[in-house]
């Protein structure tokens, strides 16, 4: 059953950090948002710089509140799902300019002009490596949708959050993790925990088909967000079933599912990418730890964990599984505060507001930088439509 | 323990310091780093390296290295052509073209130019070198056998009979 941490006591909830010193605390966000967004020089029409404002006062706001607050699930859910929600606007509007479809053509294709997301990245690696072969219809470089930028960007993020990619960088997850929040209480209370490891299986055999196949497969086949984004034209027989099974896959992981368990599904089951990124976690140097000192153990961090990564034994041992996102979700749905930030190698019970801040510092500047921009892009484009 | 607590707090801050210079350098090494990297896009899509041209006045058609898909590609064996520039060609092509460069014609190639960048294109091939099976009213079926218009050239790729 998921919880939510708004209905635990207020008074074993630590107390709102004052104004001036949550303002202070947000100062380096603030001017780092203008840093991004306050360019006079960039080439933009004057709505895309409204855009761009509103963007930067958004997240410096959202960041505001997580000071102020303590929490940090609630106002980064907010920041997550309207990158869900205005990726694809953005996306799609910039696709039908283009190319007036969402379908890509096979010229398009061989024109090396397909964006590159980060989703193929596990898969175009054993073809590399055996072939130096790239097996996606893109360019490796020549514009900010090649290969070569997104492995960039990909990177450099990973270093400073591994999996805590998938909380503050994936422009997908936010459409389910908005879906989850709709229902006030889980339909489907009990999840069989052995499901988590699927996303490991799919990874596994994507990684094994792609190289076989030379495409990347899952892209073919599975992803459900082509439902959302671009998606193989049907030419054919073959391209009529991959969308419907994009089409079947969106609705079933990404609508009903997270809908009926309040959990991010298709995270949670499904995504090789996902799988592939928990091993980050493993080089980040920022952590979720249980201070056994102080847990009961109510397993209310358990339940609220949008993506199965906490469990029973994993609780007892002090700590979160390795597919965790750093979403948040358990250190605010603790009451005794025993869930916490932490840094690798340092006590467990010491600052741990320290960590939590070293970690959002850096997390929650590049989700400004990444994620800020594509919210601007969609908000451009709604802006677009509505003056 | 306290040596571990100062090596997790150093990392930390340096990883605060990855953050911050993400987009004005780190994002461009990293990317400038993959760019270097010995790797091509499969030649399924890119269509393989120019190998010749051949001049037909005021166009002309460039020969590419034949592509031979990899393991379980479903793809076949093709050889691609690109008639350039567009604004050169006549409204109907029939060309005859030595693909392999042995001075002997493979095959003819015919299409019609449409002055509509979008409308949608036609290809027969005649063969005239069993390596290259004839194909009849082809539009863009598949990767190994299709007429493209990308940018300023026209794509005819040409797949190749088992040997």
């Amino acid at each position: 059953m998921a919880t939510d941490a708004r209905t635990l006591p207020l008074a074993i909830r630590p107390a709102p950090r004052g104004i001036l010193r949550s303002l202070l605390l947000t100062l380096p966000i603030l001017i780092w948002s203008l840093l991004m967004f306050g360019n006079p020089q960039a080439q933009a029409d004057r709505l895309s710089h409204i855009a761009g404002a509103i963007t930067a006062l958004f997240m410096t706001a959202l960041f505001f509140m997580m000071m102020r607050t303590h929490n940090t699930y609630r106002w980064r859910r907010i920041f997550f799902v309207s990158l869900g929600i205005l990726f694809p606007i953005g996306f799609i509007h910039n696709l039908l300019v283009m190319r007036g479809s969402m379908g890509i053509p096979i010229e398009e294709m061989i024109a090396g002009r397909t964006p590159f997301c980060f989703m193929p990245i596990p898969l175009l690696i054993l073809p590399a490596v055996f072939t130096r072969t790239l097996v996606f219809p893109g360019a490796i470089v020549s514009n900010s949708h090649s290969i070569a930028a997104m492995v960039g960007i990909w990177l450099a993020m990973t270093l400073v959050m591994g999996k805590g990619w998938c909380s503050y960088a994936c422009f997908f997850g936010g459409i389910e993790e908005g879906v989850a929040a709709i229902p006030p209480r889980a339909k489907i209370r009990k999840l069989d925990p052995r499901w988590r490891y699927l996303p490991w299986a799919v990874l596994l055999a994507m990684v094994l088909l792609s190289l076989a196949l030379f495409e990347p497969a899952y892209c073919m086949w599975l992803c459900p967000f082509k439902a959302v984004t671009e998606y193989v034209a049907a030419r054919s027989t073959i391209g009529l079933v991959q969308n419907v099974i994009f089409i079947l896959l969106f609705a079933g992981l990404v609508i009903a599912l997270p809908f009926l368990t309040k959990k991010r599904t298709q995270c949670a089951f499904f995504c090789p990418f996902g799988a592939f990124q928990s091993i980050f976690n493993k080089i980040s140097i920022f952590e979720v730890k249980i201070n056994q000192s102080r847990c009961k153990p109510c397993l209310l961090c358990q339940n609220a964990c949008p993506n199965l990564s906490l469990s029973k034994e994993s609780v007892a041992r002090g700590e979160t599984l390795l597919s965790c996102m750093k979403c948040g979700a358990c250190v605010d749905a603790c009451p005794r505060q025993a869930v916490v930030w932490h840094i690798k190698g340092t006590q467990i019970a010491w600052k741990p507001e320290r960590a939590r801040l070293m970690f959002l510092y850096g997390a929650w500047a590049l989700a400004v930088m990444f994620g800020g921009s594509i919210i601007a892009q969609g908000l451009a484009t709604i802006l677009h439509f509505v003056v | 323990m306290k040596l571990r607590a100062i090596l997790g707090y150093t990392a930390a801050a340096l990883t605060l310091l990855v953050a911050l210079l993400t987009p004005f350098l780190l994002m461009g090494i990293f990317s400038n780093g993959v760019a270097a990297l010995p790797l091509h896009v499969d030649e399924v899509y890119s269509g393989g390296p120019t190998v010749r041209a051949i001049p037909m006045g005021a166009y002309s058609i460039g020969v590419h290295r034949p592509v031979y898909p990899h393991f379980l590609q479903s793809e076949k064996p093709f050889v691609q052509l690109d008639w350039q520039p567009v604004s050169a060609l006549p409204q109907h092509v029939s060309d005859v073209v030595d693909i392999d460069g042995d001075g002997q014609p493979d095959v003819r190639v015919s299409f019609d130019v449409p002055t509509d960048p979008k409308a949608p294109l036609l290809v027969n091939v005649e063969s005239m070198n069993p390596r290259y099976p004839a194909m009849s009213n082809v539009g863009k079926d598949k990767f190994s056998r299709l007429i493209v218009r990308v940018d300023n050239a026209i794509l005819v790729r040409v797949p190749l009979a088992r040997q």
